[in-house]
């Protein structure tokens, strides 16, 4: 594939870095991102990765843009407000760069189909706000060994990890099962800093295009932490996968992924 | 003895239990924090018979939602 | 055979016309013709005077490749002759 002067001058601040290059540009252009959630994290990410000249990025998300959306979820305008997600983010995606495609999902993932949402792309980033949904999105990674972004994000503060197959902790590994409906605190009961959703968003971003140009070290066996308030951003050294883990471990009892009972109030909220 | 807690080198009294770390440094919702000490988890149940030693790491992994997007729902 | 492959005495395995865009593309044009090349080829890179003939020059010298020549078309115009170093 050769580039079109247009395709040189849109990405000639990735080409000409040494880490990326023609090489690294041709592998971000054939490369498939699917984006679960186009929320706070998602947003940036999909804009970004948009920008970048992934080739393929699939959005999967069930709800429609709400007005209290905007503080964070900068994919979407005013004007979007009550479109789908997936549409109103695929309309900027597209409009940041006609160069790429973009696939929307306008449906709840689920232990029924997100091993076929997975199946077919390379990298997948969990932009979710609920414990079930990340659990679920790690187990489907790791049955499928698919590498996957997970992040979260709450006040001032968010953190994220990377997995990649057979290099590093699972997210079960480090979490185990998820809390019990509204035992801890979500951004929903808490609230979030907007710009926090940009920050970790982009982070999660960053690791998809490192892992398909191949260049520095992912945040495999690690949890990178961002407190906001302080300004400590802090890579924290995860321990070892866990042996025992029931889905990435030596004698794994999750063997197909499943859905954990949703919050009755999350369930209710609009 | 001195420990190294989620980066922070503080003097702690001797022989302190994960389970009184968690209680002293104010952890919030601690049962459902991981622990991990010198790069090992602690396991499940055993914060209260995990004895620390002088120059342990300990970090404390909270769980964290976000993103504000509800892809499941059933 | 173009005029200026004629006034050069290296075998030249490739050529690139950077004179159709403007800085930075220019050197990203010619990078990434470079990168298709094999270790030891050569190139012929044309590009404009001015900007282009100050900055590509230096530009692919910092990559590490070999600069081996610099031709003047007298149209303008310059080949830049340049064996790739390096993977």
């Amino acid at each position: 594939m050769a580039f079109s002067n247009e395709q040189l001058e849109r990405y000639s601040r990735h080409i000409i870095l040494k880490e990326i290059g023609a090489k690294g540009q041709k592998k971000l252009l054939n490369g498939k991102v699917l984006i679960i959630g186009a929320g706070g994290l998602g947003a940036p990410a999909a804009m970004y990765l948009a920008a970048a000249g992934v080739g393929t990025i699939g959005i999967a998300d069930a709800d429609n843009v709400d007005l209290s959306n905007l503080q964070r979820q900068v994919i979407h305008t005013t004007s979007d407000v009550g479109k789908p997600k997936v549409e109103s983010a695929c309309e900027t995606m597209q409009a940041i760069n006609p160069d790429i495609e973009v696939k929307t999902y306008q449906t709840f993932v689920t232990s029924e189909n997100i091993l076929d949402l997975i199946d077919g792309y390379d990298f997948v980033l969990d932009g979710t706000d609920n414990f079930p949904a990340k659990f679920l999105i790690n187990d489907a990674c790791v049955i499928a060994k698919k590498s996957f972004s997970h992040a979260g994000i709450i006040r001032f503060q968010g953190q994220l990890m990377t997995y990649v197959p057979d290099s590093g902790a699972c997210y079960r590994c480090v979490f185990k099962q998820p809390p019990p409906p509204d035992a801890v605190p979500t951004c929903r009961q808490a609230g979030v800093v907007g710009a926090m959703a940009g920050v970790i968003g982009c982070l999660q971003a960053m690791e998809a295009v490192k892992f398909f140009i191949n260049a520095g070290n992912l945040l495999t066996g690690s949890l990178l932490t961002y407190n906001a308030l302080t300004m400590d951003f802090r890579k924290i050294k995860l321990p070892k996968p866990d042996g025992k883990c029931p889905v990435c471990g030596e004698h794994p009892t999750i063997l197909q992924p499943f859905d954990y009972e949703q919050a009755v109030c999350d369930l209710k909220e609009k | 003895m001195f420990l190294t807690v989620a980066g922070n080198q503080k003097e702690y009294e001797n022989g302190i239990t994960v389970a009184k770390l968690v209680e002293l440094e104010n952890v919030e919702t601690p049962q459902y924090v991981t622990v991990s000490v010198n790069d090992d988890f602690v396991e499940n149940g055993t914060l209260e018979t995990t004895v620390l030693h002088d120059g342990d790491t300990v970090e404390f992994l909270y769980f964290m939602g976000g993103g504000n997007a509800r892809s499941i729902l059933y | 055979m173009p005029a200026h492959e004629s006034q050069t005495e290296y075998p030249i395995d490739d050529t690139v016309d950077i004179t159709d865009v403007v800085c930075p593309t220019t050197f990203v044009k010619a990078k990434v013709a470079l990168e298709e090349l094999d270790d030891g080829q050569v190139l012929s890179i044309r590009m404009n005077d001015g900007e282009p003939v100050q900055n590509v020059p230096r530009s692919i010298k910092e990559e590490g490749h070999k600069i081996l020549k610099l031709l003047d078309n007298h149209d303008g115009t310059y080949n830049l002759i340049v064996q790739k170093i390096g993977e």
